[in-house]
Order: structure tokens, then sequence, then C-alpha cells
């Protein structure tokens, strides 16, 4: 799976819990999730396990702790995909 | 996260806090409960049977008690403090004032505050802040739970915008600190005043104060997050049946809260 496609599938993940749509509109990997896109911090854990369904890989509770932009998460993802 | 592994100088910060803290505590604690006494004229229904319990439950603690309270004004970690024992209690069992994970921006904010945070054992966070610097706090709060200390954490996060518990919006942080310490308890109060029907900054002055305590052993068949998501969930879903109950009991609240910021 390419970069720009795992990109692309954390944007979808990510959209249904962003309540900042104007900032969606103009995502990019140094798009901050919690600041920017306005995702509620107790929903972060949601959006990562989606993370984990969708790749099919396992991620740890400090794992979650690095993400902080949309290219954070895109770099977890790649890192478990190996 | 594991509290062991929690560095000398933070040990060693947290030790000179409570230290500290300890020293003022006779004149904190007394304050507190002299404002919430005399300057809110706030009193707790029952308050004896509630302070009975938690002085049991502390005694017959086997290991670390983590409380979780449903989350209505800014001063709930002062209220909860004042419902289940008098304030000099504290300072004979000064392990059993919670240490509390507050919002920087609302109470850490000038020196004053810092300064009075740091006295009445908080350790204030950022919400959605830096993961890594809300990670280092919740290690130490859960290095705390692991040395006996109680700790008092709102799963919800923040004050309840519907005035109800909200199962769904339980931070999974909750989750994360009751894995990470072997053994940890925790204990659900919900605390709710009489004319409390939203979320406010204090409660309504002269209000009628009901508390309710009831014990829990959170446990999930899951793993890594979703372990810990379930956890908290399960801590919020005990809330949310205690306030059904204290519903049941005492019916809606009667007016509004006076004070909204």
């Amino acid at each position: 799976m390419t970069h720009s496609e795992i990109f692309d599938r954390v944007v979808k993940i990510l959209t249904p819990y962003v309540k900042n749509q104007e900032a969606l509109a103009s995502v990019s990997e140094k798009t901050h999730i919690l600041d920017e896109l306005k995702v509620n911090s107790a929903r972060l854990v949601d959006v990562v396990l989606e993370f984990e369904d969708a790749f099919d890989i396992e991620i740890a509770d400090e794992d979650v702790d690095s993400v902080e932009t949309v290219g954070n998460a895109v770099e977890l993802i790649e890192a478990k995909l190996g | 996260m594991t509290p062991p592994a929690l560095p000398r100088s933070a040990r060693l910060a947290l030790a000179l806090q409570r230290t500290l803290a300890l020293a003022v505590s006779p004149l904190t604690t007394l304050a507190v409960a002299g404002l919430l006494r005399f300057w809110l004229r706030l009193r707790v229904e029952d308050r004896e049977a509630a302070r009975r319990t938690w002085r049991a439950i502390w005694r017959a603690r086997e290991g670390p008690l983590l409380v979780c309270a449903n989350h209505l004004t800014m001063i709930d970690s002062a209220l909860i403090a004042w419902a289940l024992a008098p304030p000099l209690w504290y300072v004979r069992h000064f392990s059993a004032l919670p240490w509390n994970v507050p919002e920087r921006t609302h109470f850490a904010a000038t020196f004053t505050q810092r300064v009075l945070a740091y006295l009445f054992k908080c350790l204030p966070i950022v919400r959605g802040g830096s993961r890594d610097e809300v990670a280092d706090t919740l290690a130490r709060f859960a290095f705390l739970l692991s040395r006996g200390e109680a700790g008092l954490i709102f799963p919800e996060g923040g004050r309840s915008r519907t005035g109800r518990v909200e199962v769904e919006n339980a931070a999974w942080g909750v989750g994360r600190i009751v894995k990470s310490v072997p053994g940890c308890r925790v204990l659900c109060v919900y605390l709710r005043g009489e004319r409390q029907q939203s979320y406010s900054g204090v409660p309504a002055r002269g209000d009628r104060l009901f508390v309710s305590l009831s014990t829990l052993e959170p446990k999930s068949d899951h793993a890594g997050l979703r372990g810990s998501r379930d956890v908290a969930r399960q801590i919020a879903a005990r809330l949310a049946e205690m306030e059904r109950e204290h519903f049941a009991k005492h019916g809606e609240p009667a007016a509004p809260a006076e004070v909204r910021p």
C-alpha cells in the first residue's frame, strides 16, 4: 500500500469525527487532528481502533501518544505495516 | 505507561509536592470546607452515611483506589472531598485526599492558580494537548495511585454539556490508567445538587447535594486500546446507572443552576 493510499484511507476514517469541515477540505499531513480538525480527544481512541481494523494492525496504548497530526497517523500505520 | 518506571526527578518532585501540600493542609482543607459551607451555604444530604461508607472503603482498600465521578461544576473535586470526610480527617489521612488532573487553562493559568493547584494535590493537564505531555501527566498520576495515594478523575473529561453522564464521551485515558496500575479498584462517585439542571461554575447557593458511592473492579477481555476503552466505558456506564438511580429516587432538578460562566 502506498503512502498516499494510506493517507487517503486515514482521512476517510477521520472524516466522521471531524468537527471543523473547513480544515478537512484543506487537510494535509501537517494538519493537527485535535487542534485543527477538532476531533474530540475522547474519540481519538475510536479513530485509532478504526485504523487497526482498516489496516489489520495492532496499535499499543503508548503509540497513540505519538499521533498528533494526520502525518503522524500515516507514519505510524506505515511502520506497523512494515 | 508503567508507573514504577517514573524517573527519579519526577518521583522527587511528587514527593516534595505532597510534603508541602500536607504542611499547609490544615489551612487549605479548612478554608475549602468553610467556603463551601458558609459562603456557598451547601449541605450534603445524609452526609454522615456517605462519610462512613468512604472511611470504610478507604480503610478496607487492598490496593490502589481511583475515584471516578460525574462532572457538572468547576469545583466538583472540592465538593467530593468535602462530602466524603471532614477537613481535618484528610490531614490525618493525607493519602485519602485525592490527587486531581484539572484542566490547566482553568485551574493553573495564573501564578496564584498554579500555587493553589500545587498545594491541592493537582497535576494540571491540557485536555487534547500534546500527547506526550498528557501521557507524562497520566504516568505520574498512575504512579501516585500505585503508591497508595487516592486519585480522582472525571471519565467524561469535561463538565457534561447535557447535564447527564455521557458514556460515549468517556476518555479512554481512564481505562489506560486503571489497566496500568495493578490491582486498581475504582470508586464511582455520583454527586449532584438538587437544583443542578446542567453544568455550571459552582452549585447554586444554598443547594442540597446528594452523593452516592459504588465500588467497581472493571475488567476487559480485550487488550490494548480496545481494553482501555472498554474499561473507561464500564466506569462511565456505572456512573450513568447511578444517575438513573439518583433521578428515580430524588426526581429531576428543581431549578436552574445559579452560576454559569
